[in-house]
């Protein structure tokens, strides 16, 4: 089903795998041979250069996500992810300079219509007369406007998988481009950095509730998931979800947007990444000529609130107009502490392939489920151990919770085979191997252990899992998957009161 | 290291998203000497002013060609070497499909396709080939869909030899145990049942019956229905499978760190005996083009309304393929400046995913627009589509429009070659559509050659607003304007799947 896929990340290293990767692998044999370069003002610069096609994959990371929002902005890391779209100062407009008090006059309008609509005895034609102001504003504008002109650009100049991604830990701006159009690359991420204009603010937060109504609210797995954690974390902001919650994305000022960018869009909080066919030096040159001269700001606050203790197993239902689905998580440590290894190979062990322990005793054995998986979350704080399944009619959600139970009580008890422990080995090398086929990929793995961590988790990975023991797996099983530590989530069919008109 | 799908689900600002899966054969965009340079018009904005100062190197690229070559026994192969990883990657495509199944029968091919892998073979029982596949972490996968099979190998070069064993085995003796073929069966069944659950699945499978008539083999599900599952039986998958899976009826693709001549030997050797099959494909009625306006409506309690509207289009050799395909960025396939996506998602926020598709297969396949939008907007956003569709018909397009589209086309060519698997894949999926051998030689020229004329004239023969179908998954007490102002509405009412038994109703319990 779709909803088993997942994100592929990263994997593993063995000597022998990444002697025969060396044949053909610069300098040291053992890693990723990624070159680092810092700016003065701490813009990040990973390179990893890749010749046989003439491209390049580009990745600009800032370390903003949901986790660095608070209640009454949930969503704001995301909505500014699409704003960046919208142009700035030079692109997307004939005139900025004609533009701006417009755009003033806008907000102003905008908020001048909130603040009237919301009070006790409305003036309505007060309120027709503002927004008449403002649809004349708006005409302006458009006329003003050089429609969604960045991914004009780039798409005329061949860029491909062009996108932007925004996760509980960080946004990533995505772009794959013909080798040759590298400076043009650089010219227009720059400017999005230093120019940045929030036009077309008030429609794009629309879009943006479409897509949340998309996501989760017609979505029935989408909607168990963001039940789910609103219930795992109590206190941590991975509560609450990347998308944000309805009252926040409708909400959300422009002010609020734009302050936001200026604390988090820092030079000092970004990293490039740069995977194709480009000369290192050059890249560097070209790297420090466009982003050298952005000024470094003071430091991004901290999230400070860390999610206390589990107290005891927490159960929550929701209803849905769909056949049920269920889940279940276990808070586990961070990328920091060793035990996420042991752990990764656990998930791996559930929930991998069709040897695989959920596989091999709910889809294939016991046949009461038609999906059962188990995945082990990393972020920059500490995450959740995740099952979740669909169940098989008559089946029922209890039935397979039931059965996960058996499958973790069984790992407690009977450590894993040898055999089991070294398929898993053999497939993070192969994995390993199949993933620097694809440069957009290897960007994308780059960039995203920068955010979370450092990307040389990447090569230390392989060495840490292949010491990962059976014991180690019992360890952490009987450590972190028992009850007081858990969340339940039931999506159960909603009665439907009212039926089909 | 597997990630946790949802805390780092990763929600994009571009997610264009099809429903339908026939043969998603995706446009090549070849290109082997030409240079192609941005050469719009008058730039608009002090930044595009700037950057049309900029010069461009040349790409100077010659993608690598895959070899073309036929078995004695007629397996059509294309091979690729490349030494920079120690892997090997085959894919193959198999003439077949469930177009090719009774009716009465539905889902009988795409279970074939599962149980062929999922059953194991008559020498190697499933629980073995799982176990040495993921042992030395190889894959092979098999499936049917609607027009073609599929069949693929993923191996490390060490294990060569027992990675294209097992393909070969699967291809030609799969065992079909009776176990298996329930477990499939009850698998397809239960996604049968939850379909309902996501309403563009619904808007999705609903679209196809209004379009195609219903005697037609492309009006019915893939899946197939909860009764014809059940009365599929084991004789019909061997034959099935007997029928189709010959040498003569499959093309082979394979890359990667092998030697061209070793491969050959070996190839020869696992298809040994293998027997050509005769008068393999069946003649099936062709669709009869006619089109029919029509207005539809689903009723489901969401926020959100599903739209999806369009009517019959083209098949994949269509003349005028290369129009459509540039005429269709335009429209609603290239993004957010294409019209229908600039309108209803940037300039109204109506929408986060909004476009046009003209979706190809070997007779006619379909032209629709689909977005989502809130309840209260549904009316305004069909509106908006028919409008721009109708404009497209009527105004020639503009020069600037033109050139942005068909340069897309020609920049992004470099990208479709961008590892060994995906050049020998691109020529396999030509080769198995019937489309010249020298597609990718050819295919600059074929998208220069589209000029804003071509375009009027398919999009008047193609795009047929007074004769279209609208489908709406939503509740229309919300809707800002009532359907019938397109026409008149027909209900569509979902069944409900049955209870498999009383024990599932309230799972509520506790």
């Amino acid at each position: 089903m779709a909803q088993t896929k997942r994100l592929i990340s990263f994997a593993i290293v063995n000597f022998l795998v990444i002697f025969l990767v060396s044949l053909k692998a610069p300098a040291n044999p053992l890693k990723l041979d990624v070159k680092e370069h810092v700016l003065g003002n701490g813009l990040k610069l990973l390179m990893l250069e890749k010749h046989e096609v003439p491209i390049v994959c580009l990745r600009i990371n800032f370390r903003v996500g949901s986790v660095d929002e608070r209640p009454g902005i949930t969503g704001v890391s995301h909505l500014f992810e699409h704003m960046m779209f919208k142009g700035t100062k030079i692109f997307g407009t004939k005139d900025y300079a004609a533009e701006k008090p417009l755009l003033e006059k806008e907000d102003t309008l905008v908020a001048e219509i909130a603040w009237e609509t919301g009070k006790e005895t409305r003036d309505n034609e007060k309120i027709a007369a503002l927004e008449k102001a403002l649809e004349t504003t708006r005409e302006k504008l458009r006329d003003l406007a050089v429609k969604d002109e960045i991914f004009s650009l780039y798409l005329r100049h061949g860029a491909v998988e062009l996108n932007a991604a925004t996760s509980s830990d960080g946004t990533f701006y995505i772009c794959n481009i013909p080798a040759n159009k590298l400076e043009l690359w650089a010219f227009i991420e720059s400017d999005r950095m230093k120019n940045r204009v929030l036009r077309e603010f008030y429609s794009e937060r629309d879009v943006v509730m479409e897509e949340r109504r998309t996501r989760t609210e017609t979505s029935p797995f989408g909607a168990l998931i963001e039940q789910l954690n609103a219930v795992t974390f109590i206190a941590h902001p991975y509560r609450w979800p990347t998308i944000g919650w309805s009252s926040d994305i409708l909400n959300i000022t422009k002010a609020e947007t734009a302050g936001y960018f200026e604390q988090y869009y820092t030079p000092n909080n970004a990293v490039i990444v740069m995977v194709g066919n480009f000369k290192q030096d050059d890249a560097i040159k070209l790297i420090e000529k466009y982003f050298g001269d952005i000024p470094r700001q003071s430091d991004p606050p901290k999230v400070k609130t860390a999610e206390p203790e589990q107290k005891g197993e927490r159960r929550i239902e929701v209803e849905f107009d769909s056949n049920p689905y269920m889940a279940i998580s276990y808070h586990i440590s961070g990328i920091d502490h060793p035990d996420i290894y042991a752990l990764d190979v656990l998930s791996t062990l559930l929930s991998d392939g069709r040897t695989s322990r959920l596989y091999k005793s709910m889809i294939e054995g016991k046949r009461i489920a038609v999906m059962a998986n188990a995945g082990i979350g990393v972020g920059r704080f500490p995450e959740t151990f995740t099952f979740y399944a669909a169940p098989r009619a008559p089946h029922t959600v209890e039935e397979v919770e039931a059965a996960f139970y058996e499958e973790i009580e069984l790992l407690k008890t009977k450590p894993p085979s040898e055999w089991e422990l070294q398929k898993i080995k053999n497939q993070l090398e192969a994995g390993f191997i199949r993933r620097l086929e694809s440069a957009s990929g290897l960007a994308s793995e780059i960039g995203h252990y920068e955010i979370i961590s450092d990307w040389k988790f990447i090569n230390t990975f392989l060495e840490k899992v292949s010491e990962v023991t059976a014991e180690d797996v019992t360890r952490v099983a009987k450590k972190y998957l028992i009850k007081k530590n858990r969340t339940v989530a039931m999506l159960v069919k909603k009665e439907n009161g009212e039926n089909a008109k | 290291m597997s990630i946790k799908i949802y805390q780092h689900l990763i929600i994009c600002v571009v997610c264009f998203v099809g429903v339908f899966s026939i043969n998603n054969f995706r446009t090549l965009r070849a290109e082997h000497q030409k240079e192609v340079h941005p050469s719009s018009g008058e730039p608009k904005s002090e930044g595009s002013r700037i950057l049309s100062k900029f010069k461009f190197a040349p790409l100077g690229f010659n993608p690598p060609k895959a070899e073309r070559l036929e078995l004695d026994n007629g397996v059509i192969l294309y091979l690729l070497e490349n030494h920079d990883l120690p892997i090997i990657n085959v894919t193959a495509r198999i003439r077949t499909g469930a177009i090719y199944e009774p009716a009465e029968k539905a889902g009988l091919a795409s279970l074939t396709g599962d149980v062929m892998r999922s059953g194991g073979t008559v020498s190697m029982p499933p629980d073995k080939m799982n176990e040495e596949l993921e042992f030395i972490a190889a894959s092979v996968e098999t499936s049917i869909g609607r027009e073609s099979g599929g069949a693929s190998l993923s191996v490390l070069k060490k294990d060569m030899d027992k990675g294209l064993r097992i393909f070969a085995d699967v291809l030609r003796n799969p065992a079909f145990p009776e176990d298996k073929i329930r477990m499939e069966k009850d698998e397809a069944i239960e996604s049968i049942r939850r379909e309902n659950d996501r309403p563009q699945q619904i808007a999705g499978r609903e679209f196809r019956k209004m379009l195609y008539e219903s005697n037609h083999p492309y009006s019915r599900r893939v899946d197939g229905t909860l009764e014809s599952i059940e009365k599929i039986t084991r004789n019909d998958m061997i034959a099935f499978h007997k029928k189709f899976f010959r040498p003569n009826n499959i093309i082979i693709g394979i890359s990667g760190d092998f030697d061209r001549k070793a491969m050959i030997k070996k190839l020869n050797e696992i298809f040994k005996g293998w027997e050509k099959g005769k008068n393999i494909i069946p003649d099936i009625p062709k669709v009869k083009y006619e089109l029919n306006k029509s207005v539809n409506y689903v009723y489901k309690d969401i926020s959100q309304a599903n739209v999806i509207m369009g009517h019959l289009g083209i098949h994949r050799r269509s003349p005028d393929y290369f129009p459509i395909e540039i005429m269709n960025f335009i429209l609603g396939g290239g993004g957010f400046n294409a019209r229908i996506t600039s309108r209803i998602r940037s300039d109204e926020g109506l929408a986060y995913s909004a476009f046009s598709s003209f979706q190809t297969s070997q007779d006619l396949g379909m032209f629709y627009v689909m977005c989502q939008t809130k309840l209260e907007s549904t009316h305004r956003a069909i509106s908006i589509a028919l409008e721009e569709i109708e404009r497209m018909r009527a105004t020639p397009v503009d020069n600037e429009e033109l050139t942005h589209a068909k340069e897309t086309f020609l920049n992004q060519f470099v990208f479709r070659f961008t590892t060994s698997a995906s050049i020998v894949a691109q020529m396999v999926d030509i080769e198995y559509e019937g489309l010249p051998l020298d597609y990718l030689e050819t295919y600059v020229n074929n998208i220069q050659a589209v000029s804003a004329e071509d375009i009027k004239r398919v999009a008047q023969k193609h795009l047929h607003p007074d004769k279209i179908s609208i489908l709406v998954v939503g509740n229309k007490d919300k809707f800002d304007k009532p359907l019938d102002t397109f026409g008149k509405v027909n209900e569509v009412l979902l069944e409900q799947p049955p209870e498999i038994s009383s024990k599932n109703a309230k799972n509520k319990a506790e």
